[in-house]
């Protein structure tokens, strides 16, 4: 399909809908929403426009309009995603939503709040923090995410073991649609079998299906005791392997189980200077659990320290205190840092696998790393089988030689994945990044029902186009 | 009570005389006049010269109290306080000011608990309230989030370190004149148990941070310890001293002493460059009272903004290099 | 080798965010964690146990809460905890804290060494440590950042040249690092160059549940009662202020426009218009 250009007389109309002040067509300004926070250059793409409006009818005009002159529209939120879902790939127009960051209301009788997309998700926590309950939709980019992007991608982070993803929190929208209706999806109803769940569907959708312009999030008791255990395993099956047990014998669903490989360890504790026997260590376990009874918290971190022990385990550290626990979660947070300062240059992924066979995924990664001569730290969420496996380039190759050998190792490392039983993404989504991808790991099928369901709402195909999959 | 004087204990070492030693008498002059009292300086150490002690006399002391002797001259706070104390018995001073260096954060605690006294540590400021004529004491506390006065209401003397650097020393006046009392060591004092055994001088680049006019720092943002060599050369043009926070310390980057903050020193600096350094609460104890504040962090929000005086948001690795450039030129 | 340590419960402020209206610490929900100076001490401490043997008490003065700061230590691999708890101690400064503690640590027996941390990061005195040796006359290194060497008695080797224990220490100053020998026992407060802190393990942690910290008060200790809380402090605060911390400064973003040597330019006029270049 071809697109029209933003031409002076469509901006006039702009101006009008969203007025002068919510329109950027400046070079420099606009320059920083051509990118997210993939490093690659070859991912951005510049857009014509940027309009910042304010309120759910000023979009939906501006909705119409793109359709009555096929321009391509794509919202765009704090841009801290990874897979490129905010980047105007076709130019065209750029929604930003940074405006809209209004708490409507927060509904204690229902535990619930009402939020628009430009809040940022950890000023939503900041705001309960008195109130003793929390938003469990809790990516690692919590200090810079918006929830609207949050909902979009469906993010998920280092707590879903326990709470779940994003989308288990969302109980309403209200959305734009890409030709222009405004539409409320779900409502503060815990329970609605009225048709479609057509809400869930705009959760993780990346921003083909419409503009989240409200949100209502469920919230929960924010618990009050935490306690970090940090295992050390003499090798990866041998970690892995105690990740089940803890939910079987155990029977304790911690709040993170995240995992990192020998070469993660040795390169974050190298960066931070951390003291931690780790040389000893083949991988890691950081564990944590939460609640409200400190003995039970105590007596649940304690079953699993013993069951690490039991299952081998080095040495199990305890954090039961701001120091500790920071020092041992600086161990994970640190290592895409840590491999930055060894390369700038990196694919951070995101793949998915039956949690029982991320060590089956290691020989995978070995193999990948000997073949191109890169570093493939992997590090992640173990307790959901979500691993951050990153290709980091090799300091001595040369551009041209990293984007080659990023395509390939990218090809080897899915068909692993997907040998495994796993996925392209787990947290970050598709995009423009992964889509090539796409057909190797869907059916034909299924990949035309996600047409046919795009098609269903984009007739014109001009929201966020070129994401996820090709219409044609 | 029969205490009188205000005493401030001066610092020397191999026979000179420290310049903390100056700045603590511009602190002392100002108590003294309101008080209407004398402004005694204490030196004690090895060697020092009548010509030395004149100095203290032009920089607004009244008397000089020196005592020589080469058993003291090294700080062996044993030693040094068991003299302290037994002038302290016979002069009973109203008032003794230390400097918060390590000397006086050592001897100033160890005296107080011997003679019953009021001690307040690293002062930026003290007065006498009007009516009674006590020492007010004003000091900052968790982490410069507050900053408590305090006095010694029935106590005396009234002890006080303060911090180095946070006053100027007078402009020395040549026709002060004064007396320089030569005071006798009392051998019975040496306590003789602990040995100094040997001293090891920081590296060169090491200038003490706390004395330097400027102070160039660096933090986690600078990636990995060789990048200080841009932060050293910052600081070199203004032959400065370099700092980092403690971020750069923990990840071995740069050597404890280095470390401004909470849990390292605090700088009271003409000029105080904050590179890639974001701004903790524990960073900003240790430098927030420096004259000017440069920052230069790529966050819009990191904390350090809050407390500069200039601040470029950005990328270090474009902005220092440039920074050196242009300070390169202006050097020339 | 027996050493104490006294250690100090604060309140863990490296997350406290400002509220920038009244200049104050937003305090709601701050967790009191060790003082992290403190485990230096402790970690040096632990590391001199494991060469020497002996036994590693960890003392501190504060609310009943207070003994989760003790157990911490415990947890570390300190042996015992003592915690000095009462209204009796209520507002007590320097001087009166370090009275009660010398006392508390007087009733140990046969205490070679007494390590500290240089300071608290909430008070942020570093008197109480100097303190304690001057009421108990020890011989004292503050500031110290190495252990360099322990000579200790050897009953058992009759020819040994050792006359008495001794430690000898590296202590940090401005300009350099003094070398002492101090005889035993001693008290030296250290800095954070002297070690790295351990993490406690899930073993140390089930000891220290284990482990009963007696709390010792006027009602099972003897001390002086006129030495004790705001009665036995010569030091009274009489008023607390908040500065404000904002300053207001020129903030240039060259994120976006790139123009870094134009920015660069600007700092330096500003540089010359104060005289600092």
């Amino acid at each position: 399909m071809k697109y029209n250009p933003v031409t002076e007389e469509i901006l006039a109309e702009l101006r009008e809908i969203v007025g002068d002040k919510n329109v950027m067509t400046d070079e420099e300004k606009i320059e920083a929403y051509s990118h997210d926070e993939i490093p690659a250059e070859q991912y951005a793409h510049m857009p014509e426009v940027v309009l910042t409006p304010n309120t759910a009818e000023e979009i939906a005009a501006v909705m119409k309009l793109a359709n009555r002159e096929l321009i391509p529209v794509t919202p765009s939120g704090a841009r801290s995603g990874l897979s490129g879902g905010a980047i105007p790939e076709h130019g065209g127009i750029v929604i930003s939503v940074e405006n809209m960051d209004e708490v409507v209301e927060i509904d204690y009788d229902n535990l619930m709040m009402v939020l628009e997309p430009g809040v940022i998700t950890n000023n939503v926590n900041e705001m309960l923090e008195e109130s003793g309950l929390f938003f469990a939709g809790y990516p690692m980019s919590v200090e810079t995410c918006y929830l609207g992007g949050n909902i979009a991608e469906n993010a998920g982070g280092g707590k879903a073991v326990k709470y779940g993803v994003t989308g288990r929190y969302v109980m309403g929208l209200e959305v734009v649609t890409p030709t222009g209706e405004i539409v409320q999806l779900g409502g503060k109803r815990v329970k609605d079998v009225t048709g479609y769940d057509l809400k869930q569907l705009i959760v993780g959708s990346e921003g083909t299906l419409g503009i989240v312009t409200k949100a209502i999030i469920k919230l929960l008791p924010k618990p009050t005791q935490r306690v970090g255990l940090l295992a050390l395993f003499k090798d990866e099956a041998t970690a892995i392997s105690t990740v089940p047990k803890i939910m079987t014998e155990g029977r304790i669903i911690p709040t993170s189980i995240e995992f990192m490989d020998k070469l993660s360890v040795k390169t974050s504790c190298e960066y931070l200077n951390e003291h931690l026997p780790y040389q000893e260590a083949g991988a890691m376990l950081l564990i944590e659990v939460d609640g409200n009874k400190e003995d039970i918290v105590n007596a649940d971190s304690e079953t699993i320290g013993e069951l690490c022990l039991d299952n081998d385990a080095i040495e199990v550290y305890v954090a039961d205190n701001h120091t500790t626990r920071e020092r041992i979660w600086s161990v994970r947070r640190n290592i895409a840092e840590a491999f930055k300062v060894v390369s700038p240059h990196q694919s951070l992924e995101d793949i998915v696998v039956p949690t029982a066979n991320i060590p089956k995924l290691m020989p995978y990664l070995d193999d990948i790393s000997e073949k191109y001569e890169i570093k493939v730290p992997c590090y992640g969420h173990a307790g959901d089988g979500n691993l951050h496996a990153t290709l980091v380039k090799n300091p001595d190759h040369s551009m041209e030689e990293w984007f080659e050998i990023e395509e390939e190792a990218l090809a080897d490392l899915y068909q692993a994945t997907k040998e495994l039983g796993g996925t392209l993404s787990g947290e970050h989504g598709i995009g423009s990044k992964r889509k090539k991808y796409m057909e190797m790991m869907m059916s034909p099928a299924e990949l035309n029902l996600m047409r046919g369901i795009k098609k269903a709402f984009d007739p014109n195909n001009i929201m966020n186009p070129g994401k996820i999959f090709d219409l044609e | 009570m029969d205490y009188n004087g205000v005493w401030t204990l001066g610092e020397a070492r191999d026979g000179e005389i420290k310049e903390v030693s100056f700045e603590l008498l511009s602190r002392g002059r100002k108590l003294a006049d309101k008080l209407d009292e004398e402004l005694v300086s204490l030196v004690i150490g090895d060697g020092i010269t009548d010509q030395q002690a004149e100095e203290l006399i032009k920089s607004g002391a009244d008397k000089v109290l020196l005592m020589n002797a080469p058993a003291l001259k090294d700080f062996i706070v044993e030693n040094y306080s068991n003299v302290i104390e037994d002038l302290i018995e016979e002069y009973k001073p109203e008032i003794i000011l230390a400097a918060a260096t390590t000397m006086g954060r050592t001897v100033m605690p160890y005296i107080a608990i011997k003679t019953d006294a009021g001690l307040t540590a690293d002062c930026t400021e003290l007065d006498i309230e009007e009516d009674t004529g006590n020492l007010l004491q004003t000091r900052p506390a968790i982490g410069g989030n507050i900053l408590a006065t305090i006095k010694t209401p029935n106590h005396r003397p009234q002890m006080a370190t303060v911090r180095p650097h946070s006053t100027k020393a007078a402009e020395k006046d040549e026709s002060r004149t004064g007396e320089i009392v030569h005071l006798k060591f009392d051998s019975s004092l040496l306590d003789g148990r602990v040995k100094k055994l040997g001293f090891r001088k920081n590296e060169e680049d090491a200038v003490n941070i706390q004395d330097a006019d400027v102070v160039a720092a660096g933090g986690k943002g600078l990636k990995k310890g060789e990048n200080f060599a841009l932060i050293r050369e910052l600081a070199g043009y203004f032959e400065g001293a370099v700092g980092a926070s403690r971020d750069a310390v923990d990840r071995d980057w740069i050597s404890y002493p280095y470390q401004v903050g909470l849990s390292g020193k605090t700088v009271t600096p003409k000029l105080y460059f904050a590179v890639g350094i974001s701004g903790a609460i524990q960073h900003l104890a240790g430098m927030k009272t420096s004259e000017n504040i440069i920052a230069i962090n790529e966050d819009p929000d990191a904390d350090i903004f809050k407390v500069s005086d200039f601040g470029i948001v950005g990328d270090l690795f474009e902005i220092v290099p440039e920074l050196n450039k242009q300070l390169a030129e202006e050097v020339k | 080798m027996n050493i104490v340590i006294p250690i100090k419960q604060v309140p863990e402020t490296s997350n406290v965010k400002m509220d920038e209206e009244t200049g104050t610490m937003k305090r709601d929900g701050v967790e009191s964690i060790i003082n992290p100076l403190d485990l230096y001490a402790i970690e040096t401490g632990i590391q001199l146990k494991e060469e020497y043997g002996g036994k590693i008490t960890v003392i501190t003065m504060g609310p009943p809460s207070a003994d989760k700061a003790l157990k911490e230590a415990i947890a570390m691999g300190c042996d015992d905890g003592i915690l000095l708890s009462g209204r009796e101690f209520a507002g007590s400064d320097t001087w009166a804290t370090s009275y009660a503690l010398a006392e508390a640590i007087k009733e140990i027996e046969d205490v070679d060494l007494i390590l500290a941390g240089e300071r608290a990061t909430d008070g942020d005195t570093g008197q109480v440590g100097p303190g304690i040796a001057s009421w108990l006359d020890l011989t004292l290194s503050t500031y110290t950042s190495k252990v360099v060497d322990v000579n200790l008695i050897d009953e058992e080797v009759d020819y040994t040249t050792v006359k008495q224990d001794s430690i000898i220490v590296e202590r940090m100053v401005e300009d350099g690092y003094e070398k002492l020998e101090l005889p035993l026992p001693a008290l030296l407060t250290v800095v954070k160059e002297i070690s790295f802190p351990r993490l406690p393990t899930l073993r140390g942690k089930q000891r220290s549940r284990k482990v009963e910290i007696p709390q010792w008060n006027l009602e099972n200790l003897d001390m002086n009662k006129e030495f004790l809380g705001l009665q036995g402090s010569p030091t009274r605060v009489v008023n607390i202020d908040h500065p404000k911390v904002t300053r207001g400064g020129t903030i240039l973003d060259v994120r976006e426009d790139g123009n870094v040597e134009e920015a660069v330019s600007q700092l330096i006029d500003y540089l010359k218009a104060k005289e600092l270049v």
